[in-house]
């Protein structure tokens, strides 16, 4: 007995994915394949059922909604929470670590990776200076934000730290000098463009404050899928220079731009992005800037917290959804029982011409059976479409590429509530036989 | 061909436990025409759904043939009436949704996959005897009573049974229409042979039998 369970258990570990998902959609909808094939042996019951819904066409049509939304709901939920965080880990899959002032790690999160606007204190030079030059760091690039130009955030920050976003630019070149700009996929300039950032962001944006301090646009990132599809990357020199403070190179380098920075003249910037020589070392820079004076942290690990309480919303919002296709199906069963009543003289009529009871109860169940399996083909195609709908409007919101698509676990959901409901089913079915023949055929 | 019936001490109890039936005596010879009359309420319609096995007995006997209908469950009596019972009814009892030719074929659908075939060319050639072979593929809704009756023939017979049950088959049509069919159910079953039992209140019907009884407070009447 042991052996064998070993067996099934070696058996199942060695299956692919896929084969997985399959056997447990399967196991999942064999209750209600085994009813159905028990019931409908050998009898030909879909001209009945077909005229008994056409019969009551318009009350079949509400038990088909009320089960459609119900398992669009569901569908739709679990489509719409993976398709945020995944669209949300794509995002923030070029940032390994993150090294900021001590603070809140999802501030800085949502301030360095997803560019909301957040006030934050700044690292010094030397600390800086310390990263960069550390033997396990290939790229260390200071984000200094706090303009913007129209919606779009314009972040201070070096040519390197483009070439690491975007690689190959889509148009035109890095910027080579102060007054330079690249721009991102969605930002809604041209190349040559020029223009003059506005201080702060939103409505609150002082949009005089740095006149004079313009920048003309000369290369424009490939699409990345995340809010810097929306951002002005510029020498983050010029940043400092608009705000009077120094250009982070010693006096006669003013207009040098790039590392390596003078930590005397680096007037601080509030992250810096790490790139390690390998992945062990981003562990290891972890914890030497994980001190007093710096927080150093992996967006990555920071959005699995993020989605591990996304997930624990998730799993309360399912449990709502789950009650919800409860409550509808609890309701869809009681109609379907009153609608059978409805039926009561046909069905009589059926066993009165001597209709086994098997077929009876066949016809009953498939009408249900039916009733349900539109209700939730319709229900998925809602909850995709809903899903489709809503991801366009949080990438139109957020610019993170929000994916709607249909996986195993939505096809897991309804093929539990499918195989419940007709399980369920049979009630109304075994209730339509204990009905009195003759009084029901002279109602 | 039909089936004799012999039916001895039968005895049948409504819901309250009431004797609703009480007969004695019952026989009539295969392929015999019998037309029960009586008053409302006086136990034909009660007669006959225990003739089909509807209406258990509570003692006695009911044969068809060698078959005791008292003594088989539910199931058994359900097969003995696919096997061996067409039922007509008074307010035609039919699919509206459906095609004349779908409800005269309707024992089809739960009949053994080697009956199938005779039972949906037996409608469609009972449906053309009748005069609806043209409309064979309308759905009844559109149908006229008489035609609609005429459809629920169809059903009774077309799988061939021995044995035509009728309850108030003209009680819904005209008289026109009643006389036709009147005239085709006396027809058809003396060209098949098959035993038919009429519950009626129309003297037109009676006229057609070989035999009218009548049933009083649940009692054989002569």
């Amino acid at each position: 007995m042991m052996q064998m369970a070993e067996f099934m258990q070696d058996y199942w570990v060695g299956l692919s994915a896929t084969s997985q998902d399959i056997a447990r959609l399967v196991a999942l909808l064999l209750p209600a394949m085994l009813v159905g094939i028990a019931a409908t042996r050998r009898y030909r019951p879909f001209g009945m059922i077909g005229a008994m819904i056409w019969r009551f066409r318009w009350t079949n049509a509400l038990f088909v909604a009320l089960i459609a939304v119900s398992v669009g709901l569901g569908v739709g939920l679990i489509a719409q929470e993976r398709g945020l965080r995944q669209g949300s880990a794509h995002a923030a899959a070029k940032f390994d670590l993150i090294v900021s002032a001590p603070g809140s790690e999802i501030e800085m999160l949502l301030a360095a990776v997803f560019l909301q606007p957040t006030d934050a204190p700044l690292i010094e030079g030397e600390t800086y200076d310390r990263i960069a030059h550390h033997d396990n760091v290939v790229l260390a690039a200071p984000l200094a934000y706090g303009d913007s130009y129209r919606a779009a955030p314009v972040i201070g920050t070096t040519a390197g730290f483009v070439e690491h976003l975007s690689g190959t630019l889509a148009q035109g070149r890095p910027f080579s000098a102060h007054g330079e700009a690249v721009i991102g996929a969605r930002v809604d300039l041209k190349l040559g463009d020029s223009f003059v950032p506005a201080h702060g962001h939103g409505d609150g944006a002082d949009h005089d404050a740095h006149a004079g301090h313009g920048y003309t646009v000369v290369g424009r990132m490939a699409r990345s899928g995340s809010p810097w599809d929306r951002a002005i990357l510029v020498p983050v020199e010029a940043v400092w220079e608009v705000h009077g403070l120094a250009s982070g190179h010693a006096p006669g380098h003013e207009e040098d731009i790039g590392p390596p920075f003078d930590p005397a003249y680096f007037p601080g910037t509030p992250a810096v992005l790490v790139r390690a020589t390998a992945l062990w070392a981003n562990y290891a820079l972890h914890s030497e800037f994980t001190t007093e004076r710096t927080m150093a942290f992996f967006p990555g690990a920071v959005l699995a917290r993020l989605h591990s309480l996304l997930g624990d919303v998730r799993q309360a919002m399912s449990v709502m959804a789950m009650l919800t296709q409860l409550l509808v199906t609890a309701g869809v069963l009681t109609g379907l029982v009153i609608v059978t009543r409805l039926y009561a003289r046909r069905l009589a009529l059926m066993r009165a011409l001597g209709a086994p009871a098997r077929f009876v109860f066949a016809v009953v169940w498939g009408y249900a059976a039916i009733l349900i399996g539109i209700g939730s083909a319709i229900g998925v195609t809602i909850g995709f479409a809903a899903t489709r709908i809503i991801s366009a409007i949080v990438t139109a919101r957020t610019d993170i590429d929000v994916h709607a698509s249909l996986d195993w676990p939505e096809f897991h959901l309804v093929a539990g509530f499918v195989s419940l409901t007709l399980l369920l089913a049979l009630l109304p079915a075994f209730a339509a036989l204990r009905r009195p023949v003759i009084a029901d055929l002279r109602t | 061909m039909g089936l004799p019936l012999a039916i001895s001490d039968l005895q049948v109890h409504g819901d309250d436990r009431r004797p609703i039936l009480r007969i004695e005596a019952l026989e009539i010879p295969s392929g015999c025409r019998l037309g029960i009359r009586g008053p409302s309420g006086a136990g034909k319609s009660t007669l006959l759904m225990a003739l089909a096995g509807l209406a258990p007995a509570s003692s006695g006997t009911i044969f068809w043939g060698d078959t005791d209908l008292s003594q088989m469950s539910e199931a058994e009596r359900a097969r003995f009436r696919r096997r061996h019972v067409g039922m007509i009814f008074q307010d035609f009892l039919l699919f509206e949704e459906l095609t004349a030719l779908a409800n005269a074929s309707l024992a089809a659908a739960y009949a053994d996959a080697d009956r199938r075939k005779q039972i949906r060319e037996g409608a469609a050639a009972m449906l053309d005897h009748l005069g609806l072979g043209a409309h064979a593929s309308r759905s009844v809704a559109s149908f006229s009573g008489g035609e609609r009756q005429r459809v629920a023939i169809a059903r009774a017979l077309a799988a061939d049974p021995p044995v035509l049950l009728a309850d108030e088959p003209t009680a819904s049509l005209d008289r026109a229409s009643a006389d036709r069919l009147i005239d085709d159910l006396a027809a058809l079953a003396a060209q098949k042979g098959t035993t038919l039992v009429v519950v009626s209140h129309d003297p037109a019907m009676y006229a057609r039998m070989d035999r009218v009884v009548g049933i009083v407070d649940g009692r054989l009447v002569e």
